[in-house]
């Protein structure tokens, strides 16, 4: 019930935020989202199926150039269209990466997607006449649920209904992302998770089941990605770099990958705190670097883990 | 057109000894302590910097610009001894834990020595000017080579053969391949883990670190250059095979090589060329080209 | 016969696992596979579950050639196995582990967006499988916190959830103490009349169990058959019980 009326908070407060919270900081809600949206994904892999990717931010890097090849090349503006082809495309190109990847475990697999990700970063790199190379793309302003608002200044746009158009795909990835962990689907997961060998006697495909996930995941890391482009207006390569796919993994340790919301709540003081902690010193990687040491080392469950003392997963029925 | 050939081939084995090193650092410290260290490249960039300033230091003190190699190779190496504080700073804390968080782990290492080093050295690229041609340029097969570049290739090669015979010769080599085919047969037959993985990873850090100070001359030290190599250096030891030391060396050769050639003949595959050749490798020799038996 | 092998080899290197076994299993069957330790016990229940491809040789399920088609699909085409080295899911709870297999039985793990909770027939096999093994009370504890002897009962109790024709229960009252074998032999042999299992194939160490349940008992030695053949026949056997059984013989 506590945990109920704490999500409820939360909630409120983000609907509240662009009435009262300076708008520098609501601007800041913006990649918070888009990247709670991308570690729901990764968590699905990560804290139910037992899967570390290490090259997730491929996926963000697919979904952020969709938005701006169909935007600034294609001239599509409708970003339902864009988070639906992000999504579609996230979903292709995982499908045969993933097949590949899924059959290694491990540090295996993280440096299989590893590798993968460094293609993807390097071809938009080099490939520069396509993509802009280390430029990057314009993302142009897309159009919400059918309405232009090109009229709107730059921020107005962004903390009015850019901000709301987030937070319902948040949302709506939200109760998707339950549904599923709560399913026979999800069962499933967690016992690959937990003791592969004895899930497969029970009839259960691991390799199948790691699959699905993988593509599950990379499609919600696209349509991460392509939140992250409108605020920036621009898209370019480092989105996609393997440091990216660390901070991912980084986000997801440090809310606590053993719970559902610890990946959001990880996105969330990830954002702030670099935030923060640039503004006061020049080198927020020396101090994220200490955090995530210290996590490791003492705190493995991250925040969630000291909030929630229980182990990885919650009891599916009462 | 042979020159050009020979001038590509050449730069390419010079880039490939370097690799070697940081690779060869990787590879001994993953054999035994079974972690894959991405903070390699990190120790990589922190050679090159300490490599530029000890240089700094040298002509300074008014030594003779034609032994710079002397202060280069003795700090980059000096400089190796971080890896004992890493070591038992941090890494000690997690052998026991999955070996995901031991990848996380040497990652909050390159995200906090990125910034140490900028912290240190600054923002702006710092380079050893003028020290390249010290030693003039050979001609060879027709084309010119910095004398500095087959300098390296040769230190590289000794060094080489040096863990070679380190390896094969030695007691303390036996400890270490005994280690890491069999930790716990090691502990039984007494040998000092604590200070077994110390040295070890001072060893593959040392590696790294003269790499990076040996490779300063022919470049720039910048402070991404750290996070750029290790995915390079992740190529080697992938194509060579996880904990194989003949695969660092041929896997940096394969890379450092390849890439001079797509550099000159297209280069927008550079890097790309590599990482399909990763994915090939991984996905039909998962144990690379001189990796163990088990798939 | 509903499962046949014929003339298994499984060679590791130079090393000969199996050398020519063969041997049927009917409905209705208790059988019991004995042997001492390195006779190819466990690359016999690994070969037989799809684990491990014989050299040579197949294993045929109900006239289907199933040799090396892997756990999974095995498991799906109705032979269950449990581990002698239990094999839980530490972070799920008893039901959760039962409802998996039902799931997997059901073929419901394709269903992403439905409720597990709502999904009704996989809840009441669950608990039904749960009942038959006495776990009932203990539904809501996660594996990892279970005594010893009820990780092993939830290891046979998942097997049985599949509603197998055939399970394969490899050493299935190891690291059980002598008072629990018998109560977790009972309650195997009157779960498997309730939910249907129409031949349990066993390894087995503890000579009494072995004599007291079994219809048939096969030994094995160096990689071979050595006897084939009701409790009786077995234990009349000099050969056997010298190379075999010896212990028992012995304390008797």
């Amino acid at each position: 019930m506590s945990g109920r009326f704490v999500l409820a908070l939360a909630l409120g407060a983000t609907v509240l935020a662009p009435l009262v919270a300076p708008t520098y900081h609501v601007l800041l809600m913006l990649p918070f989202m888009a990247y709670a949206v991308a570690l729901l994904g990764l968590n699905l892999l990560f804290g139910y199926t037992g899967l570390v990717s290490f090259g997730h931010a491929l996926f963000l890097g697919v979904g952020a150039y969709t938005g701006a090849f169909l935007t600034s090349v294609f001239n599509v503006r409708s970003m339902e269209t864009i988070l639906a082809a992000a999504a579609a495309l996230g979903a292709l190109v995982a499908a045969p990466v993933g097949a590949l990847c899924v059959r290694y475990v491990k540090i295996y697999f993280g440096m299989l997607t590893l590798a993968f990700g460094m293609v993807f970063y390097t071809f938009v790199l080099k490939f520069y006449r396509l993509t802009g190379g280390d430029e990057g793309m314009p993302f142009l302003r897309p159009a919400l649920v059918g309405r232009s608002l090109e009229d709107l200044p730059k921020t107005d746009y962004l903390v009015g209904p850019y901000y709301y158009y987030s937070l319902a795909v948040l949302v709506l990835a939200t109760l998707v992302m339950w549904r599923i962990v709560r399913s026979p689907f999800g069962l499933c997961l967690k016992t690959i998770r937990d003791n592969p060998t004895k899930a497969e006697t029970l009839g259960i495909g691991v390799a199948r089941y790691r699959w699905c996930a993988f593509v599950i995941s990379a499609v919600y890391a696209a349509v991460g990605g392509a939140l992250l482009g409108p605020p920036t207006g621009n898209v370019d390569p480092t989105l996609a770099y393997w440091t990216q796919s660390g901070n991912i993994v980084f986000m997801t340790l440090l809310g606590g990958f053993a719970s559902f919301f610890g990946p959001v709540l990880g996105a969330f003081v990830f954002i702030y705190l670099q935030d923060w902690v640039m503004s006061v010193v020049p080198f927020w990687r020396l101090i994220f670097g200490a955090i995530l040491a210290a996590i490791v080392i003492v705190a493995p469950g991250g925040l969630a883990g000291f909030w929630v003392r229980r182990p990885p997963v919650e009891a599916s029925s009462p | 057109m042979t020159a050009h050939v020979v001038n590509v081939v050449l730069s390419g084995v010079f880039h490939a000894s370097i690799l070697f090193l940081v690779s060869a650092g990787l590879q001994v410290v993953f054999g035994v302590q079974k972690i894959f260290n991405l903070a390699c490249g990190s120790f990589y960039a922190l050679g090159a910097y300490v490599g530029v300033s000890a240089v700094g230091w040298y002509l300074e003190a008014g030594g003779p610009p034609a032994l710079f190699i002397a202060p280069l190779a003795v700090a980059g190496l000096a400089v190796g001894a971080v890896g004992v504080v890493v070591e038992r700073g941090l890494l000690r804390f997690v052998y026991d834990r999955d070996e995901t968080f031991q990848l996380l782990l040497t990652f909050a290492i390159v995200l906090m020595m990125e910034d140490a080093i900028r912290l240190t050295w600054g923002t702006s690229p710092r380079s050893t000017s003028g020290l390249y041609l010290t030693y003039g340029r050979v001609g060879v097969l027709g084309t010119t080579v910095p004398v500095y570049n087959l300098i390296v290739i040769g230190a590289s090669l000794a060094i080489a053969l040096l863990i070679g015979g380190l390896l094969t010769r030695t007691a303390f080599g036996r400890i270490i391949r005994a280690s890491a085919d069999n930790r716990e047969m090691a502990e039984a037959l007494g040998v000092d883990m604590r200070r077994l993985y110390a040295t070890v990873f001072a060893l593959g850090t040392a590696l790294g670190t003269l790499g990076g100070a040996l490779v300063i001359p022919a470049t720039v030290a910048m402070s991404e250059m750290g996070i750029e190599l290790i995915v390079e250096a992740f190529a080697v030891v992938v194509i060579g095979g996880l904990g194989s030391m003949r695969g660092a060396l041929v896997g940096a050769l394969v890379v450092g090589v390849l890439r001079s050639i797509a550099i000159s003949v297209y280069p927008e595959l550079e890097m790309l060329l590599i990482y399909l050749i990763v994915i090939a490798v991984l996905v039909l020799r998962p144990r690379g080209l001189f990796g163990g038996p088990r798939a | 016969m509903i499962l046949r092998a014929e003339g298994l080899r499984k060679l590791y290197g130079q090393f000969c696992a199996l050398d020519g076994v063969s041997l049927a299993i009917s409905a209705g069957e208790f059988v019991s596979i004995i042997g001492p330790n390195g006779a190819g016990k466990s690359t016999l229940v690994n070969v037989l579950t799809g684990v491990l491809r014989p050299t040579a040789g197949t294993v045929t399920f109900r006239d289907r050639d199933v040799s090396g088609i892997g756990p999974a699909r095995l498991a799906r085409l109705g032979i269950a196995r449990s581990f002698q080295l239990v094999q839980i899911f530490p972070d799920l709870t008893v039901l959760e582990t039962l409802q998996a297999a039902v799931v997997s039985r059901l073929g419901h793990g394709t269903r992403l967006f439905a409720s597990l909770a709502a999904d009704r027939a996989v809840r009441e096999g669950a608990l039904e499988v749960a009942e038959l093994f006495g776990l009932g009370p203990k539904r809501h504890v996660r594996a990892r916190h279970l005594p010893q002897g009820d990780k092993k009962l939830l290891d046979v109790a998942s097997a049985f959830a599949l509603r197998p024709q055939i399970i394969l229960l490899d050493e299935p009252t190891s690291g059980v103490s002598t008072a629990d074998k018998t109560a977790i032999m009972e309650t195997l042999v009157s779960a498997s009349r309730r939910i249907g299992v129409q031949a349990i194939i066993q390894v087995e160490h503890d000579m009494d169990i072995v004599f007291g349940y079994s219809d048939r008992i096969i030994a094995l030695h160096e990689g071979r058959v050595l006897a084939d053949g009701p409790p009786a026949t077995i234990e009349a056997d000099r050969r056997i019980v010298d190379t075999v059984i010896g212990r028992r013989a012995r304390a008797r």
